[in-house]
């Protein structure tokens, strides 16, 4: 084959060119820390690295809801130890006062505490989380009136902790202390039941005040019972985020798989370029230089 | 037979040597010159004659002076220029427009769908709460935003590539009339039985850059004429005459160019539209798939659109779900059967949010059995409702998938398409490459061999002029004997 100077050029540039090219790519890649830079390095690396990602960022509102819901359901827990505690007194009470009293400061002191506590219960049914009642279904109106009434929903406040798994955040408040909507419709209304006791107490009905203790550690048994159910609520989150966290470790580490530069490799494949590209413009530069011309007289 | 034949002989190798010597400053003045290929002196020796019984030349002479040049690998490189071009207009194209898809490098359409969905979660856990309904509108915003300025990227592309028409049409038409021009004057050289050597290389020029911008076949006559048809058979030029290509607004709304063939002539006659051949489904060749020409109209009329049609695929189902979920919902004002995206807005170009939706019209609430007509704020059932349609398989044109994965597969499909364009654009450039090295072997200039050759007619030069001395001198001494 005849080789012309312009041909040599031609190849030069192009060669020049060419190893100037690959080192660009491994210059991003170094600079940028990632394999792939745009869709067109590798598509199908592309498509599941985009996969990863929209499940890592589910993964991450996933995180963030059951963070959420932990808080509603720790709030209530609260309430349900306070709700709890204020129960034990009032079977305390109803106890002491079991088989009557004949004094009146006995009974006074009796209804007056037994009020106060119907009141604390109240208090605790309208706890809140900023503007929204933790007892109060859908409704973010205040649930429970002075005088006890629900107007709140038995609806459960869902929140998605997985695809397709949701976890209610709330107890009803008119389960809780009403024993359903009407009250007593699914079991001891206990604000009604409180204030049945006083009236027992003030009117010595023995017979009233035994059903009153009956009702009484039916009622504690409920709020412990829905205490036990918002604990197991709220092992499932815990269970659930430990979950997420693992699955988002391995999907972050398939990820780093995929797109993240070995920079090892990627600085012996710079040197070996490097290398090559340095040979190319030397011999380059040395045969550009020769002509016939420097020869002739 | 007398000293005079010698003066003859020497006379003739000295004009042979000094148009020998011409022939190499000329290919060595032109040693950089695009499309001209190296000539050479082909010598023979004059009628032999008889002198005292021997035969003897009478000198030398030049037969011909050559050009090194294959027909073949001409048009070898006409053909592959076309299609080589062409994917280099596709390749351009592709890359402006991947940026736009690029969700590994930046947050793009497919973020923007995620945080959509992402509200809707965050509301789910607030749904009476100010400051989730204003996020879940500014994330709705930006992703209403987010598909009109995808779609207004893809569309610039596509004017870009309309735009570029016009300037395609103008080259080819000034490329065609130097042809005709070119085609005249190795008519006029013919007629005069000159040498159009150097002709001939314009004209296999400017075929060539003819083949970048359009698809063509040539001709050449035997007079070295070239007549040149386009892609659809109409003919560009013709001997003397060539026609215009030009462009003209289309009757769609927004106008796009068709491109339009004017009759043959020299000047041609004036542009027609009205009677003018519309090539523009022709022009670019079968698929659009030669020269820049068939690049733009390619990007223009088959890939923008396509990547166009992909994202109003996928907003029109976007707002058809999102809808129907929302308008079953109750919002904060108590009122149902409301919008969420605007009704009419079923395309990446017309995507917004409802006219009507404040953040107080957003519906969280959806029926229960004790809230059947949702006047609680703090109901969630329906913003989980929504939120589940991100997990949601829809039925797209390629099958059945959910938002993320159609976009995730669209935006694959960008990352394919452009890998394609650019390995066969890499491919046809290393290809044209090996067919110009083996041109340029066979008919570029090598300064060493003209050095050479300069030297070896130089010598000859003046051998010839030392013959003329030798003679001059023998005539000398003749002329001394009849003193």
């Amino acid at each position: 084959m005849r080789i012309t100077p312009g041909m040599t050029a031609d190849n030069a540039i192009y060669n020049l060119q060419q190893g100037r090219s690959a080192m660009e790519t491994l210059q991003e890649q170094i600079s940028s820390g990632s394999m792939v830079n745009r869709p067109s390095d590798d598509p199908l690396t592309t498509r599941q690295l985009l996969d990863l990602q929209n499940q890592i960022s589910a993964g991450d509102q996933y995180s963030s809801n059951i963070t959420k819901g932990e808080l509603f359901l720790n709030i209530t827990n609260t309430a349900l130890t306070g709700m709890s505690a204020l129960m034990q007194q009032v079977k305390k009470i109803a106890g002491d006062m079991a088989s009557g009293s004949t004094d009146a400061a006995t009974k006074a002191g009796a209804v007056s505490n037994l009020t106060q506590l119907r009141e604390q219960l109240i208090d605790l049914g309208n706890t809140r989380i900023g503007d929204q009642y933790v007892f109060a279904g859908f409704s973010n109106s205040q649930p429970f009136d002075l005088l006890g009434n629900f107007s709140g929903t038995d609806d459960s406040l869902d929140l998605e902790i997985a695809q397709g798994s949701r976890v209610a955040t709330n107890v009803s408040g008119g389960n809780l202390l009403r024993g359903g909507t009407p009250p007593g419709s699914l079991g001891v209304d206990i604000l009604g039941g409180i204030e049945a006791l006083i009236s027992a107490i003030s009117a010595d009905d023995t017979a009233g005040i035994g059903t009153g203790i009956t009702n009484m550690k039916e009622g504690a048994e409920r709020i412990a019972a829905n205490q036990a159910e918002v604990a197991g609520r709220l092992v499932r989150m815990d269970n659930m985020k430990g979950m997420i966290a693992n699955n988002q470790n391995t999907l972050k580490s398939i990820y780093g798989d995929l797109q993240n530069v070995d920079y090892a490799r990627a600085g012996v494949e710079l040197s070996q370029q490097t290398t090559a590209f340095t040979a190319a413009l030397s011999t380059t530069a040395k045969l550009t230089q020769l002509s016939l011309l420097d020869y002739m007289k | 037979m007398g000293i005079s034949s010698i003066f003859d002989i020497a006379s003739s190798g000295i004009a042979a040597q000094r148009l020998a010597i011409e022939v190499a400053g000329e290919n060595i003045a032109n040693v950089n010159t695009p499309g001209y290929s190296r000539q050479e002196v082909v010598m023979e020796n004059r009628p032999v004659g008889t002198s005292n019984g021997f035969a003897l030349g009478s000198g030398v002479q030049i037969q011909t002076v050559r050009r090194s040049y294959d027909g073949m690998l001409q048009q070898q490189i006409v053909n592959s220029n076309s299609t080589y071009q062409q994917n280099l207009a596709r390749q351009q194209a592709l890359q402006q427009i991947q940026p736009s898809f690029n969700e590994l490098a930046s947050d793009g359409l497919g973020k923007a769908v995620d945080n959509f969905f992402g509200a809707w979660q965050d509301l789910s856990a607030n749904p009476a709460g100010s400051a989730e309904r204003q996020a879940l509108l500014s994330r709705s915003q930006i992703l209403v935003d987010t598909f009109r300025q995808m779609n207004g990227s893809l569309a610039t592309v596509a004017r870009t590539a309309d735009n570029n028409l016009v300037g395609i049409g103008a080259e080819v038409t000034d490329h065609a009339r130097n042809l005709a021009l070119v085609n005249t004057q190795i008519l006029a050289t013919n007629s005069v039985g000159g040498n159009a050597n150097e002709l001939l290389d314009q004209r296999d020029l400017l075929l060539q850059k003819l083949s970048d911008k359009i698809g063509i076949t040539s001709t050449l006559a035997s007079d070295g004429t070239a007549t040149v048809t386009l892609a659809g058979g109409e003919q560009l030029v013709s001997g003397t005459r060539y026609a215009t290509l030009y462009t003209r607004a289309s009757a769609a709304v927004p106008p796009t160019n068709n491109i339009r063939l004017s009759g043959l002539g020299n000047p041609p006659p004036a542009n027609n539209p009205a009677l003018d051949a519309d090539v523009t489904g022709t022009v670019g060749g079968v698929g659009n798939s030669l020269g820049e020409l068939g690049g733009m109209l390619q990007v223009r009329d088959s890939i923008v659109p396509g990547y166009i049609s992909k994202l109003d695929e996928m907003a029109s189902t976007l707002v058809s779900a999102v809808n129907a979920q929302h308008s079953a919902g109750y919002g904060l004002d108590g009122l149902t059967g409301s919008n969420f995206f605007a009704a009419a807005g079923g395309s990446a170009a017309t995507i917004a949010l409802d006219g009507g939706l404040t953040a107080a019209k957003i519906a969280a609430g959806f029926p229960s059995v004790a809230d059947p007509a949702p006047t609680s704020t703090g109901n969630n059932a329906n913003t989980l409702k929504i939120a589940a349609l991100q997990q949601t398989s829809f039925a797209f044109g390629t099958g059945s998938a959910t938002l993320d994965g159609f976009y995730n597969a669209m935006v694959g499909g960008v990352g394919i398409d452009t890998q394609g364009a650019q390995n066969t654009a890499a491919q046809g450039a290393a290809f044209l490459k090996q067919l110009n090295a083996l041109r340029s072997s066979n008919s570029a200039v090598s300064l060493d061999e003209e050095l050479t050759n300069l030297t070896k007619y130089q010598r000859a030069f003046q051998g010839s002029a030392k013959v003329i001395n030798a003679a001059t001198e023998m005539l000398d001494v003749v002329m001394g004997l009849v003193r």
